[in-house]
């Protein structure tokens, strides 16, 4: 283990019940280890293999003076409001678009130096049985604290830039984002991530969102740029009366992702819908795990992962769906399709359902295949070639997963990012 | 424009054309009738490239090999198969889809290739023409079709690749009168002097509407009479069976 948390820890003195977790967390993560397969969360993904063989040595990032941001890899022609997040860092905000009067934003670092401000999320820093969660607990720096009043929706979306640069080669990054949207809010979130040419970095991120009633957060996580990036990202939601939670997740282009979904529908008429791609080649090794824990009653979930894999890469998409004994009526739905196109690629499904209410609509369903012979067939019939046959098909095989997002401009914005990355693999 | 000589064809062991003979010009309609299993689909399938038969025989195309051509180049030099049973291909945009075949053939021919709103245009016209609803086009690619859609989807195809020799595979099978007429007008406005057809069909019906020069009777993969319309109102009164028997 590189880690040295004594170094850390001289540099970062603050509150002292906070000290308290972050050696606690260390002692935690130093006993467990970066997770390997024996863990069952991680079954599929062999975490601390994929550290060894990918880092000589993996240090803790310390860089916090460097502000400088490479505005070049912000997005263009697309109105929005902005968070950069420089390294884990939180640099800069924009709310151009919105009467900034209904918004909150915090940096996380200035939130853990203020007693009363810690108090507030104290709770998000609990004990978990997840080496990941508590290297995040001892080491996090910075990050945000979004907040909106009730009744506002937003103009237009929020892009969260998460942006990396040289300095983090080599580094493990770990933050925190905070987001809180009040009753009858609406917020179109983009969780962007991209990085300077030929560096790598592991960023472990945790996400923490509270969606009140009638609320509405739609999420797309876009991880679409080839890059050197290993990234585990959990996110946990809290959905509270007939709000809505979405999620869109373009996983695309870096090495290491897992991305952890932890959903907790806790009142009435709350849903929760997560959709995505992977479309991987090389050696990427992407994974999705959900948690969908359905907790009252009439609520909804329902989840669409499709999933290309070529070359050697491997994909993993792992569902669970819970209905707790009380939360009849409930309306839970998942499936994963998967194309294999190669020998040597892999891709995982582990769909599970665990139900103990007995008035429910569960369902669940998994295919991992080739490309239909016959649907090139048809194309080949039409004078497209096998190569332009092939992408075809498996364009329009992930296209049904994008189809599914709500919001015009954001589908147009992903399709972009999606039609760059299908034009560079070898189908 | 095709030759088809002495073709012998299995699948899996099991013999289906057996020293199938058939001369094509260009210009010529050829209407081939027979009952099911008689391997009427087979031959589609390998005048358009089909793989899994174990071929004899000779079929030159243009006086080339064709059994030598790729799938996509057949297409490209002018064949067409109008399916009896249309893939389904989900998420894949009919437009987008028919726009990458035309541009694929155009392309082949020398032709400049067109542009989405060229592209649009030269839609918009073909489908006005053969009265078919423009909506089908911005569809998944036959997904959620009816049998009708489908078969008129072809059909609009083919106007719109404009091949030399299309082959038409049940095109009929399941059509109402309406979609039945759409499909014959389709056929008969693009009846030219160059381009021949080959409409494998079931029923004498769409022959009513369809005026073959050649009819030609397939029994257990061989022909087994040629004749000229008339023929196809014989078959309709005495079936298969009668008209196989005496000759």
């Amino acid at each position: 283990m590189n880690l040295k948390f004594e170094e850390f820890q001289q540099s970062n003195l603050g509150l002292k019940e906070l000290d308290n977790i972050r050696l606690k967390s260390f002692k935690k993560f130093e006993a467990l280890g970066f997770p390997t397969k024996k863990q069952e969360n991680w079954k599929y993904t062999d975490l601390k293999a994929i550290i060894d063989s990918n880092f000589k040595s993996l240090q803790i990032f310390k860089d916090q003076k460097n502000s400088k941001y490479n505005s070049k890899l912000l997005i263009r022609n697309f109105e929005h409001n902005q968070i950069i997040l420089l390294n884990g860092n939180f640099i800069e905000s924009n709310f151009n678009f919105e009467d900034e009067k209904k918004i909150s934003i915090k940096s996380l670092k200035v939130a853990l130096e203020s007693k009363t401000e810690f108090e507030k999320i104290k709770n998000y820093f609990d004990d978990e049985q997840n080496s990941m969660v508590s290297l995040n607990h001892a080491l996090v720096k910075d990050g945000i604290v979004l907040k909106t009043d009730n009744n506002y929706s937003f103009n237009k979306p929020l892009i969260i830039y998460n942006l990396f640069d040289k300095t983090a080669d080599s580094k493990i990054i770990n933050n925190k984002v905070f987001i809180s949207l009040g009753e009858n809010s609406k917020l179109s979130l983009v969780d962007y991530y991209e990085c300077e040419n030929n560096i790598k970095y592991f960023n472990n991120t945790i996400h923490n969102y509270n969606i009140e009633k009638n609320a509405i957060l739609k999420k797309f996580s876009i991880n679409a740029s080839i890059d050197g990036s290993y990234n585990y990202n959990s996110t946990k939601i809290n959905s509270y009366s007939n709000s809505i939670f979405e999620n869109f997740l373009l996983s695309l282009g870096p090495n290491f992702i897992k991305n952890e979904i932890h959903c907790n529908l806790l009142e009435n008429y709350s849903s929760c819908f997560v959709n995505g791609i992977m479309l991987l080649d090389g050696n990427q090794h992407h994974e999705l795990k959900t948690n969908v824990n359905h907790k009252f009653e009439n609520c909804k979930s329902s989840q669409l992962i499709k999933s290309v894999l070529l070359d050697k890469s491997n994909g993993t998409y792992q569902g669970k769906i819970y209905v707790d004994k009380t939360a009849q009526k409930t309306n839970g739905y998942q499936l994963s399709k998967a194309l294999i196109l190669s020998e040597s690629s892999q891709f995982n499904s582990k769909p599970e359902l665990e139900i103990y209410a007995d008035d429910v609509k569960c369902s669940h369903g998994s295919t991992t295949g080739n490309i239909d012979e016959n649907s090139v067939f048809y194309l080949m019939s039409r004078g497209l070639t096998k190569q332009q046959a092939n992408k075809l098909i498996v364009e329009g095989f992930l296209n049904e997963a994008i189809e599914t997002i709500t919001e015009s401009n954001i589908k147009k914005l992903i399709l972009q990012f999606f039609i760059e990355r299908i034009k560079k693999v070898n189908i | 424009m095709l030759d088809i000589k002495e073709l012998s064809a299995s699948i899996e062991g099991k013999k289906i054309l057996k020293s199938f003979n058939l001369k094509i010009k260009a210009g010529e309609v050829h209407a081939i009738m027979g009952p099911n299993g008689s391997g009427k689909s087979t031959l589609a399938n390998i005048l358009s490239g089909r793989k899994g038969y174990e071929i004899e025989g000779a079929i030159s195309y243009e006086g080339k090999d064709l059994l030598k051509i790729p799938i996509e180049e057949r297409a490209q030099k002018g064949i067409f198969l109008a399916f009896q049973y249309p893939t389904e291909i989900p998420g894949v945009n009919t437009n987008n889809f028919l726009k990458t075949s035309l541009n694929a053939i155009r392309k082949f021919r020398g032709l400049k290739e067109l542009d989405s709103l060229e592209f649009l245009k030269l839609v918009k016209e073909k489908s006005k023409n053969l009265k078919i609803e423009e909506k089908i086009l911005s569809r998944q690619l036959n997904v959620g079709f009816s049998g009708g859609e489908k078969k008129k989807n072809e059909i609009l195809q083919m106007t719109i690749l404009e091949p030399k020799l299309a082959i038409l595979d049940e095109t009929d099978s399941g059509l109402d009168i309406d979609a039945l007429r759409i499909v014959s007008d389709g056929v008969n406005s693009l009846r030219n002097k160059n381009r021949s057809f080959l409409i494998i069909t079931h029923y004498q019906r769409l022959l009513d509407y369809i005026k073959p020069d050649f009819v030609h009777v397939l029994v257990n993969g061989k022909i087994v009479k040629t004749g000229h319309s008339e023929l196809a109102q014989e078959l309709e009164k005495d079936g298969y069976e009668g008209v196989a028997t005496a000759r």
